[in-house]
């Protein structure tokens, strides 16, 4: 559904990205696992068209989307869920999830009501922003504020979602909370891109994982098997 | 009442009206602030061009509210335009080269105003009853009143907006964080452009309700925008409320400080004014604190 040949991003001088190839099928999960600053998120941004590709090429649903602006990657369904959340403080719960859907939704007309199915069915999912949905989405906690995001992303009924790094800087017991949510979103058939740095999480997540080593894949195979393999269990699991 | 003290508060009031105006011009420096990140300092230009604009549309025989309508459609134009070549460039580019840029662009607009229009001030014909309306003593002109009702309601219009249309929240989305609300599929670049047109009818808008009182010509433009650009500092880039208290005040103490002191210390109050807030308290007294991220 999403692969990636060969791809090379980065900013200013040297690239973080040099030259991955991952493909995501249909309906699975993929992780990609390595440390802080391995080029796991540029990956996502070039990706997603957030950082145009320096060199290599994105087809998603067969299609080429190399360089094509954020927006438009996102329009096909190809939906990154940014590190760090990025989710708009000054703006109310309600609002951030409803710019989810933005494309689909009329610009004048009756909007919340168009979108009320997909709000319903987010906050289903995460009911602690149901109760706060006209609250500023800045004052929530960073938990609150990970959850949204995923729920924004949720509502432009994607068709490929890239998380990038939902565990980062949350306590355990919430990255307990998001994770589930994340294998539940897997169970009804979402194809998932997970970018981690825990890996023991992701790996037991994801049905195929990549192993990303300063800008480059180092390895790569069944999470199952990855997780049994003492280079991983030496460098990432120990 | 002391006839001494009826003359300076009938100084401030009109002042204050006046004042409506600077608050609106600022208004539209605060809109294109908050999506773009950057602002035209040839917005006392735009206002310019929309009250010649305007007086050209009614010279042709339109009606009122058309030819207003036609300027603010030509303030749009042009605020969209010096966004697309001035700015849009030199952001992309991560350098400060759009604060000459849209100078430039101002004074080439000035040059056009003069030979197309030549370099004599016009009145700006209105609908409005002749005569004027005394509150207690202090006599308000209809068109000093237009300009109150005016920026008022624009202003009240676009902040309706912003918060109760998708596109308004999809602005206030872009202004809060481009690349997240380019993950949304929105086009930030549209949502900027947007605003810039927005601030150029605003501008067009405030130009045909001063033209009325102040009467039109090319000089007008340049202080206009020092005046606009001292209140939006001084109320800060992000406090609508506070660019009507800032932008009164400014057109009262003008008033009465040319009163007071005689004509040629009427532009004083707007440059202490910004020279103080710009030494004190850079992020306006209603704004709030800015946090450079290093």
């Amino acid at each position: 559904m999403l692969r990636a040949e060969n791809l090379r991003a980065g900013y200013g001088g040297g690239d973080a990205v040099r030259g991955i190839s991952i493909e995501v099928a249909e309906g699975s999960c993929v992780a990609l696992v390595g440390a802080n600053g391995a080029g796991k998120s540029t990956l996502a941004k070039a990706l997603c068209g957030l950082v145009t590709p320096r060199g290599g090429k994105v087809f998603f649903c067969d299609k080429e989307i190399t360089g094509l602006p954020a927006s438009d990657v996102a329009r096909r369904g190809l939906c990154l869920c940014p590190e760090g959340r990025r989710v708009f403080g000054p703006l109310s719960v309600e609002e951030n999830l409803l710019l989810g859907a933005y494309p689909r939704l009329s610009s004048f007309g009756p909007f919340r009501r168009a979108a009320s199915g997909d709000l319903q069915r987010i906050y289903a999912m995460f009911p602690r922003l149901g109760e706060r949905r006209m609250q500023q989405a800045g004052s929530l906690s960073g938990g609150e504020q990970q959850m949204l995001a995923i729920g924004r992303v949720l509502m432009a009924r994607p068709r490929l979602v890239v998380l990038d790094e939902p565990s980062m800087g949350l306590a355990p017991v919430v990255v307990k909370e998001v994770f589930e949510a994340i294998r539940s979103l897997h169970a009804s058939g979402m194809t998932i891109l997970l970018s981690e740095q825990f890996a023991k999480i992701a790996l037991a997540l994801s049905d195929h994982a990549y192993i990303i080593e300063r800008g480059s894949v180092v390895l790569e195979g069944a999470s199952k098997g990855l997780a049994k393999n003492p280079a991983v269990v030496a460098a990432y699991l120990g | 009442m002391d006839a001494k003290y009826l003359a300076l508060a009938q100084m401030a009031v009109g002042g204050g009206l006046m004042g409506m105006a600077y608050a609106l011009v600022a208004y539209g420096f605060q809109l294109t602030h908050a999506a773009g990140k950057a602002v035209n300092f040839g917005q006392g230009e735009l206002v310019m061009l929309g009250a010649f604009a305007g007086i050209s549309l009614s010279g042709i025989g339109l009606p009122y509210w058309l030819s207003v309508s036609g300027a603010m459609v030509v303030g749009a134009l042009l605020g969209w335009f010096v966004e697309r070549i001035a700015v849009r460039l030199a952001l992309q580019q991560r350098n400060e080269g759009w604060i000459l840029l849209t100078i430039i662009v101002g004074l080439f607009c000035v040059s056009l105003v003069e030979n197309i229009w030549g370099r004599e001030d016009r009145p700006f014909p209105t609908p409005w009853p002749a005569g004027a309306l005394d509150f207690f003593g202090i006599s308000v002109t209809w068109p000093e009143l237009a300009i109150a009702a005016g920026a008022l309601s624009i202003m009240t219009l676009v902040e309706l907006a912003k918060r109760y249309t998708m596109v308004g929240i999809a602005v206030q989305a872009v202004s809060a964080d481009p690349d997240a609300a380019e993950l949304c599929g929105i086009r930030s670049r549209s949502a900027i452009s947007l605003s810039w047109a927005v601030s150029g009818a605003a501008a067009a808008f405030a130009g045909t309700v001063i033209g009325p009182v102040t009467t039109v010509g090319p000089t007008m433009a340049a202080a206009l925008t020092l005046k606009a650009f001292s209140v939006a500092v001084v109320a800060g880039l992000d406090s609508g409320f506070g660019l009507v208290i800032a932008g009164v005040a400014l057109g009262a103490a003008e008033n009465l400080s040319g009163y007071l002191l005689g004509s040629g210390w009427r532009e004083a109050p707007g440059l202490i004014l910004l020279i103080l807030a710009l030494a004190l308290r850079p992020q306006g007294i209603f704004g709030k604190k800015i946090i450079r991220k290093v």
